[in-house]
């Protein structure tokens, strides 16, 4: 690069340039608030708040795995859809077959156990324990019918999506450590491609319906019908009401329990403490005595269960409450959220996550057509990349040679 | 690599001869018979004018579509393979080629300052290479987050233009390139009284042009250029110390990258005759870069490997073993549809052999073409 200016004044160019941009944005997006109600602002904040919290879900999850393994992981709206299909059909099946969910659950506790080494199968401590474990999480599955779906769907898709995480991590991710990042990116790449051809296999691409926020139908007796009456505020300091949609508030309410659960998990509980460090330094991890592979495969697992978590609320409250294969084009939208808050951070999750939700809905509030959903992201995403690439709370990289 | 071996018993004397892409007598016959044959492979299809039906007619198509593509993924070769930036935008590119290829063929008016300006119609060969011109300039703007960020973060910024350009010639230009929905009627290149409005006809122009541009893509990475963007590549800081302008180059690369996407581009518009921004969506650029992966990033022949192995695996495998997956899968597992596997072998069977090559030939098909050829040359010796 060569220099233009001595570097001193180059800082006071970019500052300047800076200072333009906003008062550009401001002289060209003034106008457009100002037509605006109070009323309309005040819902457009709070429905993007409530989209943000899912976003910051998703973008956790690509974080955490990017924080351990340094792999940024396009695959994570796959897994996404994976497991909320999954979820979908232990939710509606009245009937889950116990052969089926005994092989999910003895694929999951062979991969949870073998996890360090494979050899730990056959001892005899862990051949009992993964014995109990089986039969207990096949029971969860599939005794009952109906009432139990909630169970049967908690099980079952935490089971499966663990599975999912491990089975990515320990046959596509370890035979390529030490690999440049260009094979990194193309491996969650082909990921993405084959999750999405598993999902179109088992499942089909047409839209299924996934109640989980429902009420009994007012009408049809035995139906179930996504919940209805929005939550009404009088502002009227504004001149209106807000209306709070329900299925949005809960699913805003339990990503962010969510999110602050594995945050705790990440900096309060020793595991936490060993992906933090790992994440550091490989290397120096290994040599305290960490177990490396393990914490690697575990940070994928908890990554799953967090697209997982994701997949199933963003699917269940959208207006339609279905879900299908276009929900792997959620995640896309969610990496502007990862890049702007930092990838490294978590506390930058959240806040990505949060700012795209409110960009997205107050760019519906602003345009017409469908800029918000396919162009606000990415010019948000440009803006970051040309003015701070390291995000809000990223680390600055410092390159040696 | 293997330019280094020779057959045994031919030296290089001078520079002219070390440099030469065909250095025996044997080469110049392969490769000009090769052309050759290429060249004939139309006439003996059952519209050719030799009225033979030895070659079926699909070939020609599927020959067409094979070397549009090449050129695509050439270009993508040059900024990946050679000056190692990742892309998640070509096809955004190859969509600007197509659609300015499309409309400087068929003539539009643009408001500029109130008053409309007529452009064109072009004709052909002036509607290319301004398309060409104009998808470079496109990659020119794009490249610009390289002087700031690299690797993944460049790649995100790819993706955006993935985003945006499709989105600008979905909304902005909607009156002009009627998108989403097809634009027809694109009209055939001219060359005096030739038409060439056939598939059979276009191959003439197609053909040669990838060939062509391979060799100028070969010619480029060889020249100072190409070792400029090489050395960045394989460490940047290193390359900046040795007097290397990093960001001058990286332009270079995307706009070179671009400008073979807008011939590409282009070229699919006047093969098809209509166009659809469906093609050139997010899945036509992992697709390019799983033909790069597949056949080998850094190669010059990896995007004819990759192209060819991508196209045979879409169009020749998938069709045959569809029909046996539809006769057990149904049984096997009970929950699952014969209509659904249909739609999900594609994207299955392409995932997998992108991630069989990466963990276990990650320097693809032409990597293994250079061992392969190299073992023929030193024969009976094995080293």
């Amino acid at each position: 690069m060569t220099a233009i200016l001595p570097a001193s004044y180059r800082k006071y160019a970019n500052w300047l340039l800076y200072g333009l941009g906003i008062v550009f944005l401001i002289a060209w997006l003034g106008p457009l608030v100002a037509d605006k109600s109070g009323v309309q602002i005040a819902q457009r904040t709070i429905s993007g708040l409530l989209l943000g919290g899912i976003y910051a879900t998703i973008a956790l999850g690509i974080v955490v795995i990017n924080k351990a393994s340094g792999v940024f992981n396009f695959a994570h709206g796959g897994m996404m859809m994976v497991s909320g299909f999954l979820f979908f059909s232990f939710f509606t099946e009245a009937n889950i077959a116990p052969l089926g969910a005994f092989l999910l659950a003895t694929a999951t506790v062979v991969m949870v156990l073998g996890t360090a080494s494979a050899r730990n199968l056959l001892k005899p401590l862990y051949l009992l324990g993964g014995a109990v474990a089986v039969i207990l999480l096949t029971i969860g599955m599939s005794i009952g019918g109906l009432e139990l779906r909630w169970l049967h769907a908690m099980v079952g898709a935490i089971c499966g999506t663990v599975l999912l995480g491990l089975v990515i991590e320990r046959f596509t991710i370890r035979p390529l450590i030490g690999q440049p990042i260009f094979a990194a990116v193309m491996v969650t790449l082909a990921l993405a491609e084959i999750l999405v051809g598993l999902t179109n296999l088992l499942w089909g691409a047409q839209p299924r319906s996934l109640l989980i926020f429902s009420e009994p139908h007012p009408f049809l007796p035995g139906q179930l019908v996504r919940i209805q009456d929005p939550i009404r505020i009088q502002a009227d300091f504004l001149g209106g009401s807000v209306l709070i949609d329900q299925p949005r508030l809960l699913a805003f309410v339990i990503a962010l329990i969510a999110f602050g659960a594995f945050f705790a998990l990440f900096r309060y509980t020793s595991i936490g403490l060993a992906m933090r460090a790992t994440s550091e330094n490989q290397q120096l991890a290994e040599s305290v005595g960490l177990r490396v592979r393990v914490i690697l495969a575990v940070t994928w697992g908890i990554a799953a269960l967090l697209a997982g978590i994701a997949g199933v609320l963003y699917a269940g409250s959208t207006n339609s409450s279905t879900i299908d294969t276009n929900l792997h084009f959620i995640a896309l939208r969610a990496f502007p959220a990862v890049l702007l808050g930092g990838l490294e951070s978590i506390t930058g999750a959240l806040v990505g996550g949060l700012v795209l939700g409110l960009t997205e809905e107050w760019a519906k509030l602003l345009f017409t057509g469908d800029v918000a959903e396919n162009l606000a992201p990415y010019v948000v995403l440009m803006i970051i990349l040309v003015v701070r690439p390291q995000g809000l709370f990223g680390e600055k990289r410092i390159e040696r040679i | 690599m293997s330019a280094n071996i020779r057959p045994a018993g031919v030296f290089d004397t001078n520079y002219k001869q070390d440099m030469a892409l065909n250095r025996t007598r044997s080469d110049r016959l392969l490769s000009w018979g090769g052309f050759g044959l290429l060249l004939l492979i139309p006439l003996l299809t059952a519209g050719g004018p030799l009225g033979l039906n030895i070659v079926p007619a699909y070939l020609v198509t599927t020959i067409n579509t094979i070397a549009i593509f090449v050129i695509a993924a050439q270009g993508l070769n040059i900024l990946v393979g050679y000056t190692g930036q990742i892309s998640l935008g070509h096809a955004a590119f190859m969509a600007t080629g197509a659609y300015a290829g499309a409309l400087f063929a068929r003539g539009f008016e643009m408001q500029l300052f109130g008053s409309s300006v007529p452009i064109g119609p072009m004709p052909f060969w002036l509607a290319l290479p301004a398309a060409a011109l104009l998808t470079g300039l496109v990659g020119l703007i794009f490249g610009l987050p390289s002087l700031r960020v690299k690797g993944f973060y460049l790649a995100m910024a790819t993706l955006a233009a993935q985003f945006i350009i499709p989105w600008i010639i979905e909304n902005p230009l909607k009156p002009l390139t009627n998108a989403p929905d097809a634009l027809p009627s694109i009209p055939a290149p001219q060359l005096g009284p030739l038409v060439f409005a056939s598939d059979a006809a276009i191959y003439y122009i197609i053909v040669p042009l990838a060939i062509v541009l391979m060799l100028a893509a070969r010619n480029i990475i060889r020249s100072r250029t190409g070792r400029a963007l090489i050395s960045i590549r394989d460490n940047d800081l290193a390359a900046e110390l040795l007097g290397i302008n990093v960001f001058n180059y990286k332009l270079r690369a995307f706009f070179l990258s671009a400008l073979y996407a807008g011939i590409a581009g282009a070229l699919l518009a006047f093969d098809r005759n209509t166009l659809s921004i469906e093609t050139f969506r997010l899945n036509t650029s992992i697709e390019l870069l799983a033909m790069l992966v597949i056949g080998g990033a850094g190669f010059p022949l990896a995007p004819l490997f990759g192209v060819a192995f991508v196209k045979l695996v879409t169009n020749v495998v998938i069709p045959a073993i569809g029909p046996v997956f539809n006769s057990f899968l149904p049984t096997l597992l009970p929950f699952v549809d014969a209509i659904q596997i249909g739609s999900a072998l594609p994207s299955l069977l392409f995932g997998l052999a992108l991630l069989l090559f990466l963990i276990f030939e990650p320097r693809g098909l032409a990597y293994r073409w250079e061992i392969l050829k190299i073992a023929w040359k030193i024969r009976p010796y094995s080293y």
